[in-house]
């Protein structure tokens, strides 16, 4: 499904990912840990095209992603849904555009159907009601789901979650957390969540890949990694 | 609509007015920290030299060129240099310079204090007890006053030679001709109004973007609003106090001239 | 170390200037391929005129004034007489004044609140979002205000100018003691049919590089809060500076067209 290959990416002198090497299945939840600055997010961006390494490749589904070009990477992006950490969402917009906006990119679809669809995407992120407010004016937990919601309405293939619940209070954080369980088990994606929350990774995560200064330095189950000899690891068991 | 939009403005103008006040009382009352305004100084001069300059060179271009084609058809091609220089040191160089000060000084300043007030870097200058009119404010409208200045004149200068050169070039004026009615032209008092002019501008500025910096909220959107109404109001200030020094210092000439 | 420091700034701005026309090639390749939004276009045309041209008629008709009394200081000065200053002026108008400072205002009006915009959502990886559904960020947002500027600055050029001649002649009545008939006549001496397209040209080509910079640096703003402010500096200095020197080539160039 995915498959870094030697991964490198560098920004100036700093390199971010060093020789980094994983291959993920189908059907997965993968999470990424590592504290702040070690390339997780950089490692997301690599797989759309937002970035590209400097050496290695990326194989989304048989495609080297690494040798794209810039227009040639709308297969995979529609592929994958990423979930920025920012809302990201579009200030312009009503909320029910923000999300209806990649239907209307992607497929064409009679309004009725557009509108059934973006309510229904709503609903599953436990918001109603809110399609004709903006953006600015609904909170920040908020608008990190109508996100999620733009996000999973094209039934994207791979999910690509950006620090899901970074900045915010834990009963949305739980909340958010089994959102992401919930829509891999139901739609049966893949889903490569970053993050730096060891609790919710040790409850729904099939695998942990934990990275530190741009190298992986422990990938296993749930089990193998609560039993980690790895320093790094071992503080972040600590914190549960 | 109407009637607030006239309430914001008045309330913006009397806050810069109370905020100019503040800045002067402190200035007065506190001994001002001459380091950190010849720092200021500094920095705002050599920031800014390069576009002052080349705005300045550029102008004087500009009014030579136009001037060689007016002057051609009253077969006056003599006074170019005189008119051109005078114009240009009277009013255009003035204000275009003060323009493209309002964007480079004033949208800065704005957006250096704008950034400050929003990482809350200002409070936290009031908790450690000092006052940040006087630790921050008043080092920088007193440097942002003498570098715009210092700016401006400068500019005036590099147009007389973007001028001068342009004479040469365009009109195929020889630089003696050029330069032999400029002392016959320009007076004392318009070398005064010109610099007059810079230094209400030089003025008008670093209130401007003090206060609109020092008063911006809600984080980086915030600092982005601040930044955008400073160089809008910095240029509205400027042509209207443009007409209002030339009506000013056109009526004192009459009264010394007692005419 | 000078020379070094020198050098360093040059290859900066090499590569800024290498960037900028990449952009630049992009948008070009962008305008002509669909979609064409053109209810976009027409929504970012009625901001930026009209947002904008409130202001432009109140700064130029000061500015206008204030030409109107140099110019007659200036006559008196050389031909001892100001009765040929309206047709001066309102050269000095038309072929300068009013299209560059309609111009300088859009910037800091429009330009300024182009780059925050595209800035803001360049920093709240909004432009990403747009990437990862397959839309180009340049297509989408470059394009249309391109274009939309470019027509209000042609239409923002007429505006200014007539506004311009129009205050003039206000002030030469009350304080020059002229006629609006004479203003007229002596207006029509100097002035030529040429005088009013180029002017409109200058709006135009301004119009082109007001969006084209203000994008630029939004779409290069870096996090965090001074991010947007700095973006937006740097994009109204560029812009003006632009302004000015593309000014000066074109006043030279049509100068050979008279």
């Amino acid at each position: 499904m995915i498959e870094f290959k030697n991964v490198v990416k560098s920004f100036g002198q700093k390199t971010v990912l060093n020789k980094v090497s994983f291959k993920i299945e189908r059907g997965q939840i993968v999470f990424i840990l590592g504290i702040s600055g070690t390339g997780k997010s950089v490692m997301l961006k690599n797989i759309v095209g937002l970035l590209t390494p400097d050496a290695g490749e990326i194989w989304v589904d048989g495609v080297d992603a690494a040798k794209l070009s810039e227009e040639s990477y709308g297969p995979i992006r529609k592929k994958c849904g990423m979930v920025f950490q920012q809302p990201a969402l579009f200030d312009s917009m009503t909320v029910f555009e923000n999300i209806a906006f990649g239907l209307r990119k992607h497929f064409q679809l009679p309004e009725s159907e557009i509108k059934s669809r973006v309510l229904k995407a709503l609903s599953l992120v436990n918001l109603d009601d809110i399609g004709e407010r903006f953006p600015s004016n609904i909170s920040y937990g908020m608008q990190k789901r109508v996100s999620l919601a733009r996000t999973i309405i094209i039934e994207p293939e791979i999910l690509l979650f950006d620090e899901p619940t970074t900045g915010l209070d834990p009963i949305t954080t739980n909340a958010i957390n089994s959102l992401i369980q919930d829509l891999s088990r139901r739609l049966k994606t893949t889903s490569l969540v970053v993050s730096h929350d060891m609790n919710c990774a040790l409850a729904i995560a099939d695998r942990i890949i934990v990275l530190d200064r741009g190298m992986i330095v422990e990938d296993g189950t749930v089990e193998s990694v609560r039993n980690s000899k790895v320093p790094l690891v071992k503080d972040f068991l600590a914190e549960v | 609509m109407v009637f607030m939009r006239i309430k914001v403005l008045i309330d913006d103008i009397g806050g810069g007015i109370l905020f100019l006040g503040q800045i002067i009382l402190t200035a007065i009352r506190t001994p001002a920290k001459i380091d950190l305004t010849l720092e200021q100084i500094y920095k705002v001069t050599a920031q800014s030299f390069a576009t002052t300059a080349m705005a300045g060179f550029f102008v004087g271009a500009i009014m030579t060129i136009q001037f060689t084609m007016q002057l051609n058809e009253f077969s006056a091609l003599e006074y170019l240099g005189g008119i051109s220089t005078s114009a240009t040191l009277r009013e255009v160089g003035p204000l275009l310079i003060a323009f493209m000060l309002s964007g480079k000084v004033g949208a800065f300043t704005a957006a250096e204090l704008g950034t400050m007030r929003v990482t809350e870097q200002i409070d936290a200058i009031r908790c450690l007890g000092a006052n940040p009119i006087r630790e921050i404010i008043v080092p920088r409208f007193f440097g942002i006053v003498t570098a715009s200045f210092v700016l401006l004149s400068g500019g005036l200068v590099l147009s007389i030679i973007g001028g001068l050169l342009m004479g040469g070039l365009f009109a195929e004026v020889s630089f003696q001709e050029y330069v032999r009615h400029i002392p016959t032209l320009v007076t004392m008092p318009s070398i005064f109004n010109g610099l007059f002019k810079s230094f209400v501008f030089a003025f008008l500025i670093a209130t401007i973007c003090t206060y609109r910096g020092y008063t911006a909220t809600g984080g980086a959107k915030g600092v982005g609003k601040a930044v955008l109404q400073t160089a809008v109001a910095c240029m509205i200030a400027i042509v209207l106090s443009d007409w209002v020094t030339t009506v000013f210092t056109d009526t004192a000439l009459t009264l010394i001239r007692g005419e | 170390m000078f020379v070094d420091s020198i050098g360093l700034i040059l290859i900066q701005a090499g590569k800024t200037l290498a960037d900028f026309l990449g952009m630049l090639k992009e948008t070009f390749q962008a305008l002509f391929r669909p979609p064409f939004r053109v209810g976009l276009i027409i929504q970012h045309i009625e901001f930026i005129a009209n947002r904008s041209v409130g202001i432009i008629v109140f700064c130029v008709s000061f500015a206008a004034m204030v030409t109107i009394m140099e110019s007659s200081y200036h006559m008196k000065l050389v031909l001892q007489e100001d009765s040929l200053v309206p047709g001066f002026a309102a050269l000095l108008i038309l072929r300068e004044l009013g299209s560059v400072l309609a111009a300088l205002l859009l910037t800091s009006k429009i330009g300024a609140g182009i780059t925050a915009e595209i800035g803001t959502m360049t920093v709240t990886e909004q432009i990403d979002a747009l990437k990862m559904l397959s839309i180009n960020p340049v297509q989408y947002l470059v394009v249309p205000r391109l274009i939309a500027c470019i027509l209000s600055g042609l239409a923002l050029a007429v505006i200014s100018n007539l506004v311009c001649l129009i205050s003039a002649m206000g002030i030469s009545v009350a304080n020059l003691g002229m006629s609006t008939g004479s203003f007229l006549l002596a207006m029509n001496r100097f002035v030529i049919f040429q005088d009013l397209v180029f002017a409109i040209i200058k709006g135009g080509v301004f119009g082109a590089v007001i969006p084209l910079i203000a994008c630029y640096w939004g779409f290069r703003c870096t996090a965090g809060a001074q991010g947007v402010g700095q973006a937006t500096t740097r994009s109204v200095v560029t812009a003006s500076v632009a302004i000015i020197v593309l000014d000066f080539v074109m006043s030279w160039i049509f100068a050979h067209f008279y």
